[in-house]
């Protein structure tokens, strides 16, 4: 149960960023899980060549996925802010990500090899003795991390000019651009903050986890299924719903085997839409 | 009009069935035309819903492995091929419940993202369950021959294009253009959405399982059974669909071709790299040609006909 918790922060926070993305700026990133994995792989090579522990090598990880996300805006993303509705813009992404996944893990494929990869610090495999539960100590720094970063993406979306003028945009992109605002910068910025995060769940995963060249997909999935129980567009539930589903997913485990893990995040993914299509914990708006 | 296309039909069906049976044309290019039928069932099964509909459908391989699942395992029980083939589209409609009920009430996006996760949580839970090889009985593998798996394609293949012809020329048809191009101005004209889109759903996925069993039919053992739901086999009749032209009859079949003959080029000098070219080749052409080979021909020769409101916007 306890471990339930650790891998639901884990889970919210690799829907973190596309939670951003979508809900925000109604880019569906399916390539998401495919940039954590991009992520954990830097972190990796950071402490495999140069010996950087992974949570130290946080902020260099974080600096190189956002100029990624820059990129990756300018490339792919930034021409469909041109299509006449919302829908289409979500379906294009949809489809342009879906083939960015393909150019991406076979590129991290053909240089890095399909081999599972992990990293081994001193601390890993130690355990942490909390309330007479055992706690994995990257497990407990993942947490930490996650919470963190979600609270200065709260901060930043709810107390700073820039989180207003994300805001504004989401709401009306032309009213906003109308009072000053440069909509284009400001998608631009979110969008390096959303691979930013990628980046970060990358390192969360390696150090707990393993990451292999074609992963990122089954991230994806646990990234939509907590984008669902959180509500669309409700960044601020986003970590509760990661340990949510992470608490029912460790419920779930008691009854049925291991291999049927991923079934039941389906499961809960198809009864939240049928029951609460707009998410367990969905307000009208976020942060206010 | 009506009869020169269907001479040239008849002029095509007449090319790919005669020569298989007069002369030998070699198992490579045997089983090249093959997985170009299954490809064509794919495409045209993923155009029903993505280019028709406007329901972008990324777990394709959930109906697709669900149909070689099924159709596997009935056949090896001992029932005819053709009710095995069957069951396994019957199966993967049933999948199509399962996802399609909850998701086609919201919005197009959750249909994506639904279909995704089923297809991720098929691979991994078949992949969990099936751990060893699975292949058919010795005396299977004794009557093996490539001819019959041909024509059985072929045949598939035919009544794919067929009955998307059919239904995207009938009522249903017009309601699910009019889905894709305004959901609600086809709600508020009184156009039921909802069934047009689980009907064209179902429509899908039969044909999804169906190239599943045929591809059963063709491969008598699998090494790693969720291999077929690999997200490859999504991606790869998305990208014929879409390169050919999604929402018109004759792209996805011109994309399927086109696709095998890239992949056949590509796979063998490159191996894995060839899908980065591809994957490339995909964000390109739909950034700058939504509209596929057939759509930007038909486009531009629209334009200097100056015939015609144009295409229609939605995809």
């Amino acid at each position: 149960m306890a471990n339930g918790l650790l891998v639901g922060a884990l889970y919210g926070l690799v829907a973190l960023g596309f939670a951003l993305l979508m809900g925000v700026m109604k880019f569906l990133n399916t390539a998401h899980g495919t940039f954590i994995i991009l992520g954990g792989y830097l972190s990796y090579w950071l402490l495999e060549l140069w010996g950087i522990d992974p949570f130290l090598s946080l902020p260099l990880v974080v600096m190189a996925m956002f100029l990624v996300g820059i990129a990756f805006y300018k490339l792919a993303l930034s021409p469909l802010l041109k299509l006449p509705n919302i829908g289409m813009r979500i379906n294009t992404s949809m489809l342009i990500t879906f083939g960015s996944i393909w150019v991406l893990d076979n590129t991290m494929t053909v240089l890095w090899t399909p081999d599972v990869r992990s990293v081994m610090t001193p601390y890993t495999g130690q355990t942490l003795k909390l309330l007479g539960v055992r706690f994995s100590l990257t497990g407990l720094g993942g947490v930490g991390v996650a919470v963190l970063v979600a609270l200065a993406l709260y901060f930043i979306l709810s107390g700073t000019y820039f989180g207003k003028h994300i805001r504004a945009a989401t709401q009306d992109a032309v009213a906003a651009s109308l009072c000053g605002i440069n909509v284009q910068r400001t998608y631009l910025f979110s969008c390096g903050i959303a691979i930013a995060l990628a980046g970060v769940a990358g390192m969360v995963v390696v150090s707990s986890y393993s990451i292999s060249s074609t992963a990122g997909i089954g991230w994806l999935s646990s990234a939509f299924v907590v984008m669902v129980l959180a509500g669309e567009g409700n960044i601020n539930a986003i970590i509760p719903a990661g340990m949510v589903l992470g608490l029912i997913e460790s419920a779930g485990l008691l009854v049925v085997g291991v291999s049927y893990r991923q079934a039941i995040a389906l499961i809960v993914f198809i009864i939240v839409l049928m029951i609460k299509p707009q998410g367990l914990f969905a307000k009208k708006e976020y942060g206010s | 009009m009506h009869w020169k296309k269907l001479s040239i039909l008849g002029v095509l069906i007449a090319v790919f069935l005669v020569p298989p049976l007069i002369w030998d044309i070699g198992t490579s290019v045997l089983n090249l035309l093959i997985m170009l039928f299954i490809y064509i069932i794919l495409a045209q099964s993923w155009n029903l819903m993505g280019g028709y509909t406007g329901q972008i459908n990324l777990g394709l391989a959930a109906f697709f492995g669900c149909g070689t699942l099924v159709t596997h395992f009935i056949w090896k029980a001992g029932l005819p091929f053709y009710l095995a083939m069957a069951a396994g589209g019957v199966a993967a409609m049933v999948l199509a419940v399962i996802i399609g009920l909850p998701t086609l009430r919201l919005k197009g996006m959750y249909f994506g993202i639904g279909t995704f996760a089923l297809a991720e949580v098929c691979r991994i839970v078949v992949g969990g369950t099936f751990h060893r090889m699975l292949k058919m009985p010795s005396s299977y593998v004794a009557s093996y021959n490539l001819i019959s798996r041909y024509y059985v394609a072929f045949v598939v293949a035919t009544l794919a294009v067929v009955v998307v012809y059919l239904v995207t020329h009938s009522k249903l048809g017009l309601g699910m253009v009019a889905v894709r191009d305004d959901e609600t101005a086809a709600q508020v004209t009184g156009v039921n959405t909802f069934k047009c889109k689980v009907l064209a759903l179902f429509i899908s996925a039969l044909l999804a399982g169906l190239a599943g069993g045929v591809f059963a039919y063709l491969r008598l053992s699998f090494h790693f059974i969720f291999m077929m739901f690999s997200p490859v086999w999504t991606f790869e009749p998305l990208m014929a669909a879409i390169i050919g032209g999604a929402g018109t009859l004759a792209g996805p079949i011109i994309g399927s071709v086109f696709l095998v003959i890239l992949s056949e080029v590509f796979a063998l000098k490159l191996g894995e790299a060839h899908l980065i070219i591809f994957g490339l080749l995909f964000v390109l052409i739909v950034m700058y040609f939504p509209y596929g080979l057939v759509g930007s021909v038909g486009r531009i020769s629209q334009r200097i006909r100056g015939v015609g409101r144009g295409m229609s916007q939605g995809k």
